[in-house]
């Protein structure tokens, strides 16, 4: 493996000299026209590797293990990671012409990208772990039969709060907006935001509000944002305002909780409006020329192994129901051996939003604001 | 093959061996141009399009339409937002406008045989990396921070109580600003202040001026170009900033070329309305520029 | 008695020169200190030292990588700057047509763009086009950058040049190319130099425009960008960040340094013949 690695350093030494010889030759003198072709040919190259769109903290920067399996069986095509903020990001890195083999968006997304044709079914019989996938949850990734969607990780939005410092009213989503800790909040960048202050709202369908409701939570989030510190789109960044003090009550997910116990006296609340739960699926891109390598990475994601590492390391649950913590509070906290603890009445599973290019302007109207 | 028609062309634009001078301009100009042409200003014309709904990622039926202008000129959001950074923008600049003149002053004007190894130092740390700039504040500022922990270390302040507004903060928006742009405005001003004849100061202490009446007499007026440059030269740049902000500023350290990305990127994309901010942006900054060109010559700036 | 400053009027501005000259450097040097600090966290009190950061991020093919691309990168797009400002700096100066004042606030107009408004721009435009995005299409928005720098140092080097001297030459039988070669060139070669590195450093730090056309390469502001978002190789890059700003402070040392002594003797030469 290192003498690979050494090989491509050497290689890519080598095209360094090339092209510096060709910058140099080609441009001032009017040089050599293939050495010009051959820098090209560099700056152009796609590096034929596996490209993984995925979150931070899923690539090379720490989810290793969860692919060990993949990079043992193709030491050759290592994947390379473009890592996406959300999944509005993951789109816009799409359309703008980033060209991703897979990418990870959340349940209330498949019917989105299924839609728009940006991306093909998987074919399941390639992935051998398949069968072990939690079947309510395989049948959240598919999309008019077929399945758009592999599930993964899954877990919740939920508050995150320093019991030392903070004492909720309520076992409440309004913890988030709550007057008394102004400029200690962290919300998360993203729509769902909108979703959030309309469970608070008490809407009954806060992924359908109506012109009037989705106004209401906007005016909320509007008139609450000057408490608010952060709004945070990557989790480290959010970690290391956590961890430094400079937030004490966070919108966040099960990691989070996970990473900042270790050092702070930390509670993770399941509010009484219900946390939001979601599920991480896989979707390989239309057209993607490595469609074989593809399946065999989300196979190695799918083991029960890798699944067993994201629940002990990151506390988030795997579909795999063979995935079993080693830990017990966690197990008992995010309900993990419970297969419905995503849905009703444990908490409300993340769905399409049928107007999100409104809830995402009205996201950034208050954003601006 | 863009590299390779750069060589070829500087061939042959001076292979004419006895042509008439300005027969070559043409030649000479044409590649710089084209290059232009093709890759600034065609790119600018599709994001006017765009603002327009001429042209449009979606595949859907559309065609020119003012709404998304419309939308934004009626959005209080975006123009207030606007306006946040406008003064942000004012206050940074002119901060260090009053920061530089003195420094420059000095230089130009103290007699000191090392002005230009001084200049250097002063201009020095603006021609190195920007992040690496921004990266040494967020290690400085924050709770954990340089400073906060040299507090606590040396028994100013307790651990309970740090200075938590530093990091996160539209002051630590303006405070990096501030910090990378310093150097660089000292330099217009210092041109502008050499180039000062001194035998000016000279019949005004004669005509029994003091030094003040002289500064305020002579040497302001006479260095204003330079401030009105160096002015500019931050003020522009920083009305689209989007780097900084993002790193240190938090909530309330959120400016316009923040939304511009965020409508670009991690909003779901709008690039419609991107494009009318972007060219709203860039219309804004055109005006200016246009407004103040006579300051703004460049030669100023690299002279010395 | 001096004009312009009493005596302790210069004194004071020289305490306020020091007192700023220190503000800038000392985030540098706070930098400097903790690159080799024990504690993977920047906090005081120091916690020893270590060059174990130092090891690390020459390990880490991920920033050398990133590093190297940038150089390349740079590299190009500042050759290919320079090739064009040379191009136009010479038309601007030597030839007269009606339209140049237009022309050069053309050439000149990317100094004065918000870069937030280029990147998008270039980003719709390779869009358009159907253009993936990769290192060929952050060269070409670097050389649009950098061009109207490499003709703010030419233009007034092409200035100071006695047009005589081509003149001479050209009329003594020598070809343009000719002329170019034996005497603009080598008098404008520190220019042109200065311009390359200036084109160098301005491609080599950008981020903004990169940001939008980049494809799944990394540059090493990029890297920078994301490593202070998910700040979990900290020391490393802090590491990295040192090495950086010293070999630029360096570079820029060197090559005003080496510019001024050449020019000097150019001007000496030029004065004596």
């Amino acid at each position: 493996m290192d003498k690979q690695e050494d090989m491509e350093r050497r290689l890519s030494r080598e095209q360094l000299l090339k092209v510096a010889a060709a910058a140099g030759g080609a441009s001032l003198l009017g040089g050599r026209v293939d050495a010009a072709h051959a820098a090209l040919d560099w700056l152009n190259a796609d590096s034929g590797r596996l490209q993984v769109l995925d979150w931070a903290g899923y690539g090379n920067d720490g989810g290793q293990a969860m692919f060990a399996q993949y990079v043992k069986a193709h030491p050759k095509n290592k994947p390379q990671f473009t890592y996406m903020g959300n999944e509005s990001d993951a789109l816009a890195k799409i359309h703008a012409g980033l060209k991703p083999d897979l990418f990870r968006p959340y349940v209330g997304w498949v019917k989105y990208f299924a839609k728009s044709g940006l991306v093909q079914p998987w074919d399941p019989k390639q992935i051998s772990n398949f069968k072990h996938l939690n079947p309510f949850m395989v049948k959240a990734g598919q999309y008019k039969g077929k399945q758009y969607g592999i599930p993964d990780d899954w877990g919740f939005d939920a508050i995150l709060y320093r019991s030392d410092k903070v004492h909720p009213k309520a076992r409440s989503w309004g913890l988030l907006f709550d007057e008394r800790y102004k400029g200690r909040i962290a919300w998360f960048d993203d729509l769902n935001m909108l979703t959030i202050a309309g469970l608070y709202l008490g809407f009954d369908k806060p992924w359908r509000q109506t012109d009037a409701q989705l106004k209401k939570s906007q005016k909320l989030l509007k008139s609450k944002k000057h408490l608010v510190r952060l709004i945070w789109s990557s989790e480290t960044n959010l970690w290391e305002a956590f961890g430094s003090g400079e937030v004490w009550i966070a919108y966040a997910w099960p990691n989070d909780w996970v990473q900042m116990k270790k050092k702070l006296k930390v509670v993770y609340m399941r509010p009484r409006e219900k946390p939001v739960a979601w599920v991480g699926m896989f979707m390989l891109l239309k057209g993607t020329k490595r469609p074989h390598l593809a399946h065999a990475y989300v196979n190695a994601w799918s083991a029960a192994r890798s699944g067993k590492w994201l629940e002990d390391n990151y506390g988030y649950g795997h579909a795999n129901t063979l995935a079993r913590p080693s830990s017990s509070d966690l197990l008992k906290a995010l309900r993990l051996t419970d297969p419905r603890a995503v849905t009703e009445p444990n908490a409300h599973l993340d769905r399409d939003i049928p107007r999100r290019a409104l809830y995402a302007r009205m996201w950034e109207e208050v954003k601006a604001s | 093959m863009a590299i390779a028609d750069a060589g070829s062309s500087s061939q042959r634009a001076f292979r004419p061996r006895r042509l008439r001078l300005d027969l070559t301009t043409p030649t000479l100009l044409g590649l710089p141009l084209a290059w232009l042409g093709v890759f600034f200003l065609v790119p600018i014309a599709i994001v006017a399009a765009y603002s327009f709904d001429v042209y449009s990622l979606d595949p859907g039926p559309h065609g020119f339409t003012l709404t998304a202008w419309h939308d934004f000129l009626h959005s209080s959001v975006y123009l207030a937002l606007f306006w946040k950074s406008v003064k942000l923008s004012l206050t940074v600049s002119a901060i260090i406008v009053v920061l530089a003149y003195p420094l420059a002053y000095y230089l130009a004007l103290s007699g000191t045989k090392r002005k230009y190894i001084l200049l250097l130092l002063l201009i020095a740390p603006f021609l190195t990396s920007y992040l690496l700039r921004v990266l040494a504040w967020k290690v400085i500022l924050g709770n954990q921070g340089v400073v906060n922990t040299f507090l606590f270390w040396t028994g100013l302040r307790s651990p309970d109580h740090p200075l938590s507004q530093l990091l996160y903060s539209r002051f630590a928006v303006m405070l990096v600003l501030g910090y990378i742009w310093l150097p660089f405005v000292a330099l217009p001003i210092f041109v502008s202040l050499e180039s000062l004849d001194r035998r000016l100061l000279e019949a005004a202490s004669d005509l029994g001026a003091s030094r003040l009446q002289a500064f305020r007499r002579v040497t302001l007026p006479l260095s204003l170009p330079g401030v009105v440059a160096a002015f500019l030269f931050v003020f522009i740049p920083t009305l689209g900033e989007f780097v900084t902000p993002s790193l240190v500023g938090g909530t309330s350290g959120y400016l316009y070329g923040n939304q511009i990305v965020d409508l670009f990127g991690t909003g779901f994309p709008d690039w419609e309305t991107g494009s009318v901010l972007a060219i709203f942006l860039l219309g804004v900054v055109a005006v200016l520029t246009v407004v103040f060109a006579r300051f703004l010559q460049p030669r100023q700036v690299v002279a010395d | 008695m001096d004009v312009a400053l009493s005596k302790n009027g210069a004194r004071l501005l020289r305490l306020f020169f020091i007192v700023v000259v220190a503000f800038l450097y000392a985030p540098i040097v706070i930098l400097l200190i903790f690159s080799f600090n024990k504690s993977a966290v920047p906090t005081f009190p120091l916690s020893g030292f270590t060059l174990h950061w130092y090891r690390a991020f020459l390990a880490n093919s991920e920033i050398r990588g990133a590093l190297e691309t940038s150089a390349i990168i740079a590299a190009l797009s500042s050759a290919g700057a320079v090739v064009l400002g040379v191009l136009a700096s010479i038309a601007l100066t030597r030839h007269r047509f009606r339209i140049k004042p237009a022309v050069s606030a053309l050439l000149l107009s990317p100094l004065v763009i918000p870069y937030v408004v280029f990147g998008i721009s270039l980003l719709l435009l390779f869009h358009t086009l159907g253009v993936p995005r990769s290192l060929l299409t952050v060269v070409i928005g670097h050389i649009v950058i950098s061009l109207p720098y490499t003709i703010l140092v030419l233009v007034p080097r092409l200035d100071q040049i006695d047009v005589s001297l081509e003149e001479a030459a050209f009329d003594l039988g020598a070809s343009r190319l000719r002329t170019f070669r034996s005497i603009t060139l080598p008098l404008i070669l520190p220019a042109v130099v200065s311009a390359f590195l200036i084109a160098f450093t301005t491609s080599f730090d950008e981020y903004a425009v990169a940001s939008f056309v980049v494809g799944t390469r990394v540059t090493f502001p990029i890297y920078l960008y994301s490593a202070l978002r998910f700040p979990s190789q900290l020391p490393q890059v802090i590491a990295v960040a040192v090495v950086v700003l010293v070999l630029s402070l360096a570079v820029v040392v060197a090559a005003e340094v080496g510019r001024r002594f050449v020019e000097r003797r150019f001007v000496a030469l030029e004065s004596s013949g």
